[in-house]
């Protein structure tokens, strides 16, 4: 990224202009202009160390800064809303890259008069460049918020000795002088969190510590985690939203399921049972989603006359996607999903009389949790056993979700577990995890496509030649899939097996060892 | 990266005026570019207003892998930098030479910036030399200005001849050149090009006074007469020219 010195010039902005131009600055006119900076809900591209900066004024411009890369740029119509409104090219490709499906959205916006300024040598190239922001302020806030006019200086790469002098003036007149851009630093004026919402499962936690208090903090994150993604889910931001949604209800599930006698009875049973039925509403959008955004993938390999008999199947999908999110959104909206997540907050927020404990609840949360871990390890070793060649797949699919659950356990108390071996064995539990997932994925596909196959059976479409050639690519679809899951279910018994080993037990014996050492 | 060579046999085709216009169009297209003079006359170096200076001339920029990267200037344009040429890249051929692997050695030196850049237009000297060789492997496509006349179209065939004998030969892009659409001659030439050459570029760059002023204004011809025809024109070249390395 270039590198940007920001000078705030409270009172002072003619000043500070005045010295520039002793200094040879030329400067434009100034043009009122919203500068943006666009990123994740998790703030992906900030992580990446890119910043996306969207400017507009008679025009909308993008300018993409990397690392040690210079700024690339390009105009558009308007604000994109993810990487496919981007104009096709390196740019969208780089953005992509990054962001995948996720949705870009303001993370700060400034409105200012702007006004460019650059500093020439002799044959007439830039070697630096100013940027005024005067009538600064900060948009999207509750009420008008004025800032400090600022002064960028933007070393130009190979001509970094000539803003030596630039910096060093204006520092003479004592402004305050930032290493950053203006609207890194509005947005740590209104307290925004350039990383973006992080929806780590674990929390600082002490083996030592009361497992009530344990179990409670991280139940909060994850209430926190739903909180977070409920409204992008209710709007459909991008599908990313519902994924994390449906994975924080899952993870509280496995955890209030863990949390027997450490947590009062009649609210783990009333919760459990409540977030049976919420997190049971985010099963098919959620498949529907994956269906959609892995469509290319699954249809491609048919080949393009195929996958083109397909695309009345793609748009049945995509209607009765839209069906099941309108579901979605009305048990988000009732008044039933709010009162389970009113009563929760306020159940995690408040402190828990002593005689509420269960008699596991005081003991020591290491203990309890390498209990627990131990427990659910042996759980899925008894019913994967009992797994052979005739196993229904409902059966596979319980050893899945017991997998699962035991997975979210040790990424929820992952700050207890020591890292190195935690990585070791969970690396393990994943190659069994990936076989049972591949196995599901097909099974429901299949499921889904075979519906759908009875449907347009049964309706019939407007030309009979159409509806010939879609029947007999859904079957080639179907077809693929089927087998898809028939290799996987082939592979279980070698993949169980590489996991059912000794050498897993150790894996976990040092995990649950290291947590209570 | 994508790596382009604007090369030619013959000279004065209008080899330097397209790299930089071409590097122009990319950035403004959204790409990340580097422009590398190579030809020591440094025109395109003049172009764009920098100074022609090769720290340690053109042995340590052959010799140092670090070189490339400390010769590196910015533009005018903050998505286009370049690297620039002087008079010591006369010495080209022999540096290379004294290398290990000199037809690979212009490759190897852009390796470090693969990942900064999006796209490397290589502006080169005419004829065909050991640097010629080294750009032809550093290239995923050589843009070809071409005149449209009898003498430019055979030096387009023995280029392509040359390139057959290559193993993994850079794709061929040529395009017209310099086209005087008052001629009739260079009207039917230039058609006959376009139709039967293989992957001859469907858009011709006209011979006009606007672009010959780029020596006046040292800036692309689309940040002084963005109107003009020749600006419109290097636009679509360009478009051309991504649909065939981004497909």
């Amino acid at each position: 990224m270039t590198r940007v010195t920001t000078f705030q010039v409270t009172g002072q902005t003619s000043s500070a202009v005045e010295t520039l131009i002793e200094l040879g600055f030329v400067f434009g006119a100034p043009v009122a202009t919203t500068t943006t900076l666009l990123d994740t809900f998790d703030g992906r591209l900030h992580r990446a160390g890119m910043q996306l900066r969207m400017l507009e004024s008679d025009r909308v411009d993008l300018e993409l800064c990397g690392l040690d890369t210079p700024t690339a740029h390009v105009a558009v119509g308007e604000s994109p809303r993810g990487s496919d409104d981007l104009p096709p090219g390196p740019f969208r490709a780089r953005v992509a890259a990054v962001i995948d499906v996720r949705a870009l959205s303001p993370r700060v916006r400034v409105r200012s008069l702007r006004t460019c300024g650059a500093l020439r040598n002799a044959d007439g190239k830039v070697v630096s460049l100013a940027e005024l922001h005067d009538a600064l302020h900060i948009l999207d806030q509750p009420v008008r918020l004025d800032a400090e006019p600022t002064v960028e200086i933007h070393e130009v790469p190979g001509y970094e000795k000539q803003a030596r002098p630039i910096l060093e003036a204006l520092s003479r007149h004592s402004f305050e002088g930032f290493e950053t851009d203006t609207l890194t630093l509005s947005a740590a004026a209104t307290g925004v969190d350039l990383d973006g919402f992080s929806a780590s499962a674990t929390v600082p936690l002490d083996p030592g510590m009361a497992a009530v208090d344990g179990f409670r903090l991280v139940l909060a994150n994850l209430a926190a985690t739903i909180d977070a993604n409920w409204l992008g889910t209710l709007e459909q931001t991008d599908s990313e939203f519902l994924h994390d949604l449906r994975i924080a209800m899952r993870r509280t599930r496995t955890i209030l399921a863990a949390a027997k006698n450490v947590l009062p009875e009649e609210v783990l049973d009333h919760t459990r049972a409540e977030f049976a039925w919420l997190a049971g509403r985010t099963g098919e959008p959620r498949d529907l989603d994956v269906y959609l955004l892995e469509w290319s993938r699954y249809t491609d390999p048919l080949g393009s006359s195929t996958a083109s008999d397909l695309e009345p199947v793609r748009v049945l999908l995509e209607r009765h996607r839209e069906e099941v999110h309108t579901e979605l959104e009305n048990s988000l909206c009732s008044d039933r999903a709010s009162a389970v997540m009113v009563e929760w907050r306020t159940w995690l927020a408040e402190p828990l009389g002593t005689e509420e404990i269960p008699n596991r609840g005081n003991r020591p949360l290491g203990q309890v949790v390498a209990h627990r871990v131990s427990r659910a390890h042996a759980v899925l070793l008894e019913r994967g056993r009992l797994i052979g060649p005739d196993t229904p797949p409902e059966q596979v699919h319980d050893l899945r979700k017991d997998a699962k659950k035991l997975r979210y356990l040790l990424e929820c108390f992952g700050s207890l577990l020591p890292e190195r071996p935690r990585k070791h064995y969970v690396k393990r539990l994943k190659a069994l995890q990936d076989n049972l997932g591949e196995h599901q994925d097909a099974a429901v596909h299949v499921e889904m496509l075979q519906d759908i196959a009875h449907r347009f059976g049964v309706a019939g479409t407007s030309s009979n030649t159409t509806n010939f050639e879609m029947m007999v690519a859904l079957g080639r679809l179907t077809e693929r899939l089927d087998q898809q899951r028939l290799a996987a279910r082939a592979e279980f018994t070698e993949r169980f097996a590489d996991y059912d080993t000794p050498k897993t037990q150790h894996a976990l014996d040092a995990v649950i060892e290291g947590m209570n050492g | 990266m994508k790596v382009l060579a604007t090369y030619s046999i013959k000279g004065g085709v209008g080899k330097t005026t397209t790299a930089v216009n071409l590097a122009h169009e990319a950035a403004a297209a959204g790409s990340r570019v580097l422009l590398w003079d190579l030809d020591p006359q440094g025109a395109a170096t003049f172009f764009v207003r920098v100074k022609p200076s090769v720290k340690g001339g053109a042995e340590r920029l052959v010799t140092d892998a670090r070189s490339l990267v400390a010769n590196i200037r910015a533009t005018d344009d903050p998505a286009v930098h370049i690297v620039p040429a002087d008079f010591s890249l006369r010495h080209l051929d022999l540096e290379l030479d004294s290398t290990k692997h000199p037809t690979r050695r212009l490759a190897s030196l852009l390796e470090p910036v693969a990942n900064r850049y999006d796209v490397a237009v290589l502006d080169c000297a005419p004829g065909i030399t050991l640097t010629s060789e080294s750009v032809f492997a550093a290239a995923d496509a050589l843009i070809v200005p071409t005149i449209p006349t009898t003498l430019s179209q055979r030096t387009l065939e023995q280029l392509t001849d040359f390139l057959a004998a290559e193993v993994n030969p850079p794709m061929v892009l040529p395009f017209a050149s310099m086209v005087d659409r008052r001629k009739r001659l260079q009207r039917e030439v230039t058609e006959h090009l376009m139709r039967d050459i293989p992957g001859f570029l469907p858009t011709a760059i006209p011979n006009a006074s606007v672009i010959e002023l780029m020596g006046v204004e040292r800036a692309p011809v689309a940040l002084y007469a963005p109107t003009s025809a020749a600006a419109s024109a290097f636009k679509q070249l360009w478009a051309d020219i991504a649909g065939r390395i981004w497909t």
